[in-house]
This record gives C-alpha cells, sequence and structure tokens, in this order.
C-alpha cells in the first residue's frame, strides 16, 4: 500500500491524525489555485468549501489521478463555480516585484550585459534564507507580484506541479502560463540580487 | 549567435525543459563561451530553490476546519 492509499484508508476511517496530515500537505497549493482564479480575498473561503466538497466526495476517490490533482481540480472546479459568468480577463500585467525585473536596461544595446552581474554569497537556499529579513523581502516579493502570477510561481516552484496541469486547472493557455512564470521568477531574481548587492529589502 | 538579452528571455523555457531541439543547442554553446549567462542561470535556478524553500504560512484555524471537516463527514455518511 502507498503512503497515499494508506492516508485515503485512514481519512476514511475518521482518523483525526489523517485529517490534520492532509491539510496541512495539501492546503498551500489548494490556496495558490484558490487566489488564481477567485483572488485573495476570497481564496480562504473556497479553500474551506473545497475541504468539505473532499469529504463528501472521499468515497468516490479513485486512485485514477493522484491525491494532489484530484485536491486541486475539485479547488479549481469550486473556485470557477464561485466565479459564475463574471470570469475575470486573464491579464498578462506588468506587475513586477519591488526590485524590478531583468530588463531592458541591464543590456547594451548589442544585447550583451551592460554591467557585471553580481555574484550571490552561498549557493546553498538554506544559506540564503537563513536570514530573516530575507525571508520577509521574498513574502514581500511574493505580495507584491499579480495574484495569478504568485500562484502560478508556487504552483511551479513550491509544488512542482507540471505546465500542463497548471494551464488545466486555472484554464489559461501555455503560452500565458509561460509568460507569466518567467516575469515572476525574473521578479524574485532581482529581490535575491538586490539583497545580495544592498544587505537589505 | 544568441544575445545575453534573448538569452535571458527563454531562460525559463530552458529551466522547464521548454526550448526545442536547435534553441537547445543555440543556448548550449553561448553558455559555453558566457561567464555572466552561466552565473545568471545558476543564481536562476538557485532562486527556484529558495522559493521552494521559503517556508509557507501555517493554516489559519486548522483545529476550527479539522472539527468542520469531520462533523460534515458524520453528516454525510
Ligand atoms: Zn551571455
Amino acid at each position: 500500500m502507498t503512503d497515499e492509499q494508506d492516508l485515503i484508508q485512514r481519512l476514511l476511517a475518521g482518523e483525526q491524525g489523517a485529517y490534520r496530515q492532509l491539510v496541512s500537505t495539501y492546503q498551500g497549493a489548494m490556496r495558490a489555485v484558490a487566489t488564481a482564479i477567485v483572488g485573495i480575498a476570497n481564496a480562504e473561503e473556497v479553500v474551506q468549501e473545497s475541504w468539505l466538497a473532499v469529504v463528501r466526495n472521499l468515497n468516490g476517490f479513485a486512485a485514477r489521478s493522484s491525491l494532489k490533482t484530484w485536491l486541486l481540480t475539485i479547488t479549481a472546479n469550486t473556485a470557477k463555480s464561485r466565479l459564475r459568468k463574471q470570469r475575470r480577463e486573464v491579464l498578462l500585467d506588468d506587475l513586477t516585484g519591488p526590485h524590478g525585473s531583468i530588463d531592458d536596461r541591464r543590456f547594451a544595446s548589442d544585447g550583451h550585459w551592460a554591467g557585471e552581474l553580481p555574484l550571490w554569497h552561498s549557493d546553498s537556499p538554506e544559506a540564503l534564507l537563513d536570514e530573516q529579513a530575507l525571508r520577509d523581502c521574498l513574502e514581500h516579493t511574493l505580495n507584491s507580484l499579480s495574484e495569478l502570477q504568485r500562484s502560478v510561481l508556487l504552483l511551479r516552484e513550491r509544488q512542482g506541479l507540471e505546465l500542463t496541469d497548471i494551464c488545466n486547472l486555472l484554464d489559461i493557455s501555455h503560452s500565458n502560463v509561460r509568460v507569466l512564470l518567467h516575469r515572476a521568477r525574473l521578479s524574485v531574481f532581482a529581490t535575491l540580487e538586490h539583497f545580495e548587492v544592498t544587505g537589505e529589502c | 549567435m544568441l544575445t545575453c538579452k534573448e538569452l535571458v528571455g527563454r531562460s525559463s523555457d530552458l529551466l522547464d525543459g521548454e526550448l526545442k531541439f536547435k534553441q537547445r543547442l543555440a543556448v548550449a554553446a553561448h553558455l559555453a563561451v558566457c561567464l555572466r549567462c552561466r552565473r545568471f542561470i545558476r543564481q536562476l535556478r538557485l532562486s527556484q530553490r529558495v522559493i521552494r524553500q521559503l517556508p509557507e504560512a501555517d493554516v489559519a484555524e486548522l483545529d476550527a476546519l479539522l472539527k468542520a471537516m469531520q462533523a460534515f463527514r458524520r453528516d454525510h455518511h
């Protein structure tokens, strides 16, 4: 029996620890999906509603898909039904983080780097994240991105979803996902670089 | 030859394995001779791992949610 099947069995048996494990493991991914579709203001409510739908349908979970895919599909459907007709445009808005991006100004007219590219002080994420100030700074940057950009970034980097899964869950085209992801990554890069150079946010 | 600016434009596609064969070759050829772009890609991958490891916010009101879920399940089965 896989860990996932084991978890399902324990959920079906009503084991409290299993519920706790389920929510702690998947709430972040569900929040990212809900935020992308209904916006941050309504996301928490959609996630709660989704959890109840999960509980209601638990017996029907046939391990055809992974548990995560199943949970995120329920979340996306709950969020979309909330939207009804007022589907927001997918805006490829140009919101960048507080430290900008790696934009045209960084390049000379011949397309080469215009100046040095600062070397960061460590190759290890743990060492970089050791500083509370940087962790706060990154949170700040994530919060400055558009909801869609942030969600796509988190679903890809933190949750490890494939681009195709992100497209399907959020109903956005493959090329839009790529653009959103790229811009979000460059904003994060710019924040890390700024912090490495100046030592502050 | 690809410029540095073009390489940066394709960097996410490189990370995600979205480049076609020819594009991949062009990127590899550029990286072989360009120190700054190699550094850029290395640090872009590093920033990916940083986001992966950035601590997630805790679930707000976890206990209340768990209670609601279990009550809901009892009512529906
Ligand atoms: Zn270059």
